[in-house]
């Protein structure tokens, strides 16, 4: 009832009050714990039955991994203001999931085990997925699927009854399938999430070293290296023989990083051996990279590829842990310390992690500049039919148009006009022209009055201030010579002479 | 026109009325003068009219009238066009947001519907001028002299500011379409709001056009530049800030901004409670390409 009336009162908040249907999804949410309540009430005194609760010493994998999920929140939130607006909502999850749990537990006549279990569960989920206030309560669907799937799919392991299931990442799979299905992300502020996070300028170094918080007191360092290795090693194969890069900016988008780090590392549901948990980060590893393809040849947002497979990946774990002991100890096992228990040379494995994710850094492949961050370079990569560039200059292009930078929008109409990357639509340029027009790009609103041979202009400075960011923040406050010095790098050639002109 | 043409004004006096009349008829106009879906459209004759002013002549001249250092106004050749009698309606800009996707701000399909369309951006009003060509291509009510001009390549869209000036003064170097002096029962301007197109009759004004002074601003099809203005519209400018100019005062400037020499500009994304256009029929000049 306490929780209930927690959630009631975050209701009140004017974050909540702000909007009606978010307001109706508190109500709701509050309504249904109620009306369990009481059920279970008049049930327990009919059968004399007395809810129970227990309370746990706590538990280190859940205080220490929700701690670390705090410093990602802390830090996002400081470059993405709308994760700390959020934040009353995630408490009212909270207060829900522990309401739901308990009332779960209280139905099947179990005591409950109070505890911090909730925490990572309802951080994790949210570091992936929120739907927009219009929708909120599919969030709590959300929280209460995650864990009616904790208490109802569980199979047995090593002679316990344990969940099958990461409850976050298994919940988070199944309303991205749907959300596919159905063709509703947009419902959601999963894009938003997955491009935002990358705002913080050293997001690759604070996730990295919020890792190792987790992998000392967890053993998983085999998990998220080898989950890295095998993404960063088929990023490089695929730039190697294309010329392109896989990931459009990155060799491992930091959401990814994110889910290698936070979400596929939930040790109850991970093998139970330290060369179990490497085959598990490979194909962890393998099926973010198969999915990111398949979703982008579907024409479906591919940030759900860290969803997906983990899954998939749980359900695998018994088969991975036969495997292994049937394999034995070989020599290369305990070479590579991955023989034995857990625990048991993780140093060593940290130690490996340390120096992959330097050698990662020193090859551009964490925080810094890209080459896929540069305009120019997908121009020429489409000029030249590098496979998929045309296909991601126009991704890229429609992105910052809808960020408003003219240039990009002019350029997308241009597109359209000529009708060689795209089929010509003279309606969807015209579409274009004009939202680069209303951005005061000139040859948008010259391409409006005649766009026969479309007119067509370098960025401006507000436009680069979008274009040149590297996946960081807009450069409002960047000075001018800094800008097109920076633009120049990129490739822009006409940036170069404004670069030097004004030093 | 439309449904603001042939609407009673209360002001009027049947012999003002009868003028009205007149004076619609003197100028030869292609299209439909009643409330029908057509533009009424005013031919307007090719030649040469003066363009600009500066404070010698007119006290009241802005700066970014005057033609040059030199000289306040200079003769520019306007070839033929047609422009609309009246500003678009809110009824009109209704029924296109209605028959397309074009995504409009609501308050311009909010105001009564024989007042002038306004909280429209340029490319909205663009956007309607593409809409109309489509329609005028395809109706059978298109009159036949208007389907042949379409078929010549005329285009419909938004008059250039010598187009504007030419059709508001005409070739005597008028300060106001109806003569030299400011008169309120000639035009909707130090006023409150918009008053419903062709509700002032000017039966002085050169080509019998409506609302060419206050009620709204009217878009012009030429970015903002100073003069000399240049034939080609100065269309080759393209790393500028985006202004287009905007002609006619609003219902709430006072008599020096509702002259016909007057220019304003805005920011193409500018949506206002004052900012309306009218459309015009021309031969588009080929705009420059460069980067």
């Amino acid at each position: 009832m306490a929780l209930t009336a927690g959630l009631l009162a975050i209701s009140l908040l004017p974050r909540v009050q702000g909007n009606v249907a978010l307001t109706r999804s508190f109500w709701g949410a509050a309504a249904l714990l109620l009306a369990w309540t009481v059920v279970l009430a008049v049930s327990a005194r009919k059968w004399n039955w007395k809810p129970s609760l227990v309370l746990a010493p706590p538990r280190a994998q859940h205080y220490i991994q929700s701690l670390c999920h705090l410093t990602i929140y802390a830090y996002w939130g400081w470059y993405w203001r709308p994760v700390y607006d959020f934040a009353p909502l995630i408490v009212a999850q909270l207060l829900f999931a522990y309401a739901f749990d308990m009332l779960l537990s209280w139905s099947r006549r179990e005591a409950y085990v109070l505890g911090f279990g909730p925490f990572p569960i309802i951080f994790s989920t949210n570091l992936f997925l929120w739907f927009k206030d219009d929708w909120f309560s599919l969030q709590f669907l959300l929280v209460a699927v995650g864990f009616a799937g904790k208490a109802f799919v569980r199979w047995e392991r090593d002679g316990k009854r344990v969940h099958i299931f990461n409850p976050s990442a298994f919940t988070l799979a199944l309303f991205a399938l749907v959300l596919l299905a159905t063709g509703t992300t947009s419902i959601t502020w999963g894009q938003e999430i997955a491009t935002t996070f990358g705002l913080g300028p050293r997001i690759y170094a604070v996730l990295f070293l919020t890792g190792l918080v987790v992998m000392y007191f967890f053993a998983i360092t085999p998990v998220t290296v080898a989950a890295a290795a095998t993404l960063f090693g088929a990023s490089a194969l695929y730039a190697a023989v294309t010329g392109v890069p896989y990931f459009v900016d990155s060799e491992i988008p930091s959401a990814v990083f994110l889910g290698l780090h936070l979400l596929v590392t939930d040790p109850s549901t991970s093998p139970r051996t330290p060369f179990g948990r490497a085959i598990f980060g490979v194909l962890y590893g393998l099926g973010v990279f198969a999915l990111y393809a398949i979703l982008g040849a579907l024409g479906l947002p591919t940030f759900y590829d860290k969803l997906l497979c983990v899954p998939l990946l749980n359900l695998a774990v018994p088969g991975i842990d036969r495997w292994v002991r049937a394999i034995g100890d070989r020599p290369i096992l305990k070479r590579l310390a991955l023989n034995g228990p857990l625990g048991r040379g993780n140093l060593a494995h940290m130690t490996a992690w340390v120096i992959l994710f330097g050698a990662m850094t020193t090859l551009g492949a964490t925080d810094g500049r890209h080459r896929g961050d540069a305009l120019p370079f997908w121009e020429e990569a489409c000029a030249a039919n590098r496979p998929r560039a045309c296909e991601r200059l126009l991704r890229i292009e429609a992105s910052y148009c809808a960020d408003n930078a003219g240039w990009a929008c002019n350029e997308l109409g241009r597109h359209y006009v000529e009708g060689r990357l795209v089929p010509a639509d003279e309606a969807r340029a015209f579409g274009y022209f004009a939202r680069a027009c209303e951005g005061r790009f000139q040859a948008g609103c010259v391409n409006l009055l005649d766009s026969a041979t479309p007119s067509v202009a370098n960025p401006r400075a507000i436009d680069l201030r979008l274009l040149v960011r590297e996946g960081g923040p807009n450069l409002l406050e960047m000075p001018e010579p800094e800008l097109y010095a920076r633009a120049c790098s990129h490739g822009w050639s006409f940036a170069c002479g404004k670069a030097s002109a004004s030093r | 026109m439309w449904e603001g043409i042939g609407l009673p004004v209360r002001a009027l006096t049947w012999i003002g009325t009868a003028m009205v009349v007149v004076s619609l008829t003197a100028w030869p106009a292609i299209g439909q003068g009643g409330a029908g879906s057509l533009p009424d459209l005013v031919e307007i004759p090719g030649g040469p009219f003066v363009m600009g002013a500066d404070a010698a002549r007119d006290p009241l001249a802005y700066d970014n009238e005057r033609w040059s250092r030199a000289a306040g106004e200079a003769a520019v050749d306007v070839p033929l066009f047609y422009i609309a009698r009246h500003e678009v309606t809110v009824a009109q800009f209704s029924a296109f947001v209605r028959a397309t996707s074009w995504k409009a701000d609501p308050q311009a399909a909010a105001g009564p519907p024989s007042h002038p369309v306004t909280f429209v951006t340029w490319p909205d009003a663009l956007a309607y001028c593409r809409w109309l060509e489509a329609m005028l291509n395809g109706s059978p009510d298109t009159p036949p002299q208007l389907r042949q001009r379409l078929k010549e390549g005329w285009r419909v869209s938004l008059p250039t500011e010598a187009e504007w000036e030419k059709a508001a003064r005409g070739t005597d170097r008028r300060t106001y379409p109806w003569g030299n002096e400011p008169r309120r029962d000639r035009a909707n301007y130090e006023n409150t709001a918009t008053t419903p197109v062709g509700q002032f009759a000017c039966p002085e004004c050169p080509y019998g056009l409506a609302d060419m002074s206050g009620n709204v601003w009217e878009w012009t099809s030429s970015p903002s530049q100073p003069y000399p203005y240049d034939l080609s519209d100065d269309r080759a400018n393209l790393d500028a800030d985006a202004l287009w100019v905007m002609r006619g005062g609003h219902y709430g400037d006072g008599p020096r901004n509702v002259r016909t020499t007057t220019r304003g500009a805005a920011d193409p994304g500018a949506r206002r409670a004052f900012i309306g256009f009218r459309v015009a029929v021309h031969l588009t000049a080929s705009p420059a390409s460069s980067r």
